[in-house]
């Protein structure tokens, strides 16, 4: 088996530099996430294993979440020696140079059954945050800054600390060509990465939809990470941005029973308009 | 002349020389200002949503015409909102207030509503289900009578409860005889059709997709319909939005809360229609 590496375009979530435990690559187009403690790793992958097998999911709903290829024991990140890691296809693998966003969606990230130490940290977490306010919340990002030529990326505390006005101007910055610097971003790419019949709004359409009346699975604490490649958005008659929605982390998935996921569905809703009030300005 | 309202099925009822809603026979019916604030934010919304030009007429219909407020004898000249009386039009209304959103908290509350909050939608199915029904009341064309469940047992129940007092809302047989189960009779006349509740949910649910004017924090929708010659007429379902006591800015964001919540309660109705077109059929 190839050598395994740290991703070069992660933007959230626990990561392997410095020798922490995160999540690795093995270059030829699959990624592998350590089992998080306390049993997350295990409801992620039993969740993996019921999605794939699950008849009920259209096709076209299936391609907005990674393709999952089992569980293996391999070497962790952080030399703690070998450790069960969740086999998935590398979403951004293809992708020479990307700028990513990890939204958390959900105007709560605590669920019916939790402890109540769990339940006290999401919603001090949800409230202090825009999860409340908007119905989602930033997680991280990495966008390119076609001025520097280089990526953009702010500290997980600072993003954590967005305030519903932060949340409007990163989303803008995300398809700006201009100096990410600038206090007034030129939203670009907006059209392209946004807009067009297969952007980004496109695909959060459609995945509303589904949401409307699927009532197998509650994503609790969620994210949507939405991706595109700077290198084709600039050339002409080339591929263009490629912007692609995948629904990702799912160690606190729950059972639907009957009941649409409206907390998902709500924070959804929210973060489609704020797509669609900076591609109508 | 001012009386108590027949058929009113959740919150505030005059109790211990509190005033409770009154009506009067020119369809107006007068609700005392809440306490503490929330009178004021009711009639701050009236008064805004009454002259607020970008509510388009369609969707203005689901709310109940404002009147102005008035200071009204025999209530210590308390002032009162006067509103539509939504009950005038009904011989024999059955009513239901369904509360709407997974959380009936918000952030610009006080720290002690919010936790008093958080536990009643935890108990409830708002947190699960991103609703809860109130209160409810329902003719038995059987007995010839009106019936309403326990307010204790309605507070009490889950997912399953809810679902199963959506479909006795509906039903003409014996309701306060447990062991038969609901007819779901009049499913189809009053939550489907081109006019049906169904429909209505759905108009609105366009509108909160994108209107960012207000958050409905903790308010109702009230679906009434007429049973007097129901098989003959029709049921004249009606869905109303109500109780603005807790309604804020929106500040160019949707009401994820309501809108998930309505989303959700859509769901169940056209379940239990889509269950009632089923056993029909067969």
């Amino acid at each position: 088996m190839k050598m395994l590496k740290d991703p070069e375009h992660q933007v959230a979530g626990h990561m392997a530099k410095d020798g922490r435990l995160g999540p690795l690559v093995d270059g030829e187009g699959r990624f592998f996430k350590p089992f998080q403690s306390n049993g997350r790793g295990e409801n992620e992958a039993k969740f993996y294993e019921s999605f794939s097998s699950n008849k009920n999911v259209p096709d076209h709903i299936r391609g907005y979440f990674p393709v999952y290829h089992g569980t293996q024991v391999v070497e962790a990140s952080n030399g703690s020696g070998k450790l069960p890691h969740i086999v998935l296809d590398d979403v951004v693998y293809g992708y020479p140079n990307p700028s990513g966003m990890d939204v958390k969606i959900g105007s709560r990230t605590w669920y019916p059954g939790v402890s109540q130490q769990y339940f006290n940290q999401c919603l001090k977490n949800d409230r202090e945050t825009t999860s409340v306010s908007l119905g989602f919340r930033h997680a991280g990002f990495k966008i390119f800054d076609h001025q520097e030529s280089r990526f953009w990326i702010v500290e997980y505390k600072v993003v954590h600390g967005y305030k519903v006005d932060d949340a409007r101007l990163v989303l803008r910055k995300f398809v700006s060509s201009n100096s990410l610097a600038d206090s007034i971003p030129d939203c670009a790419f907006a059209s392209e990465v946004y807009g067009s019949s297969s952007g980004i709004l496109a695909q959060l359409l459609e995945l509303k939809a589904w949401f409307e009346t699927q009532t197998l699975y509650h994503f609790s604490s969620c994210s949507v990470y939405m991706f595109y490649e700077n290198e084709s958005i600039l050339m002409k008659g080339g591929e263009g941005a490629r912007a692609q929605v995948k629904l990702v982390d799912f160690t606190h998935v729950l059972d639907g029973n009957g009941v649409v996921d409206h907390n998902f569905l709500g924070g959804l809703s929210s973060f489609i308009k704020f797509i669609q009030d900076i591609l109508e300005s | 002349m001012l009386k108590v309202p027949e058929h009113q099925v959740a919150g505030h009822i005059a109790k211990d020389g509190k005033p409770g809603p009154l009506v009067d026979d020119k369809g107006r019916f007068f609700k005392p200002l809440q306490g503490d604030s929330r009178g004021e934010i009711e009639v701050k919304f009236y008064e805004s949503f009454s002259s607020n030009t970008e509510v388009p007429d369609h969707i203005r219909r689901y709310f109940p015409v404002y009147h102005g407020t008035q200071a009204v004898e025999g209530s210590d000249g308390a002032a009162m909102i006067v509103l539509e009386n939504l009950l005038s039009k009904y011989s024999k209304p059955s009513v239901m207030d369904v509360k709407m959103g997974s959380r009936t908290w918000y952030p610009e509350a006080s720290e002690e509503y919010i936790q008093k909050c958080l536990r009643k939608d935890a108990r409830s199915t708002t947190v699960s289900s991103g609703f809860r029904i109130s209160g409810f009341e329902v003719y038995d064309h059987k007995e010839l009578s009106f019936w309403k469940p326990d307010r204790k047992l309605l507070n009490g129940i889950k997912v399953d409860g809810a679902r199963l007092a959506l479909r006795k809302f509906v039903s003409s047989n014996t309701l306060s005889d447990t062991s038969s189960k609901p007819d779901s009779a009049f499913a189809s006349s009053v939550y489907g059709g081109s006019r049906g509740v169904l429909t209505q949910l759905l108009e609105l649910k366009t509108w909160f997709e994108n209107q960012t004017f207000y958050h409905f924090n903790s308010c109702s929708i009230l679906i009434i319909y007429e049973n007097e010659s129901i098989h003959e007429d029709g049921a004249r379902a009606q869905v109303k939005l109500v109780d603005f006591a807790h309604v804020h800015d929106g500040n160019g964001v949707i009401d994820h809360n309501f809108l998930g919540g309505l989303c959700s309660f859509i769901n169940f109705v056209r379940d239990i229609l889509q269950s009632s077109d089923e056993s029909t059929d067969n």
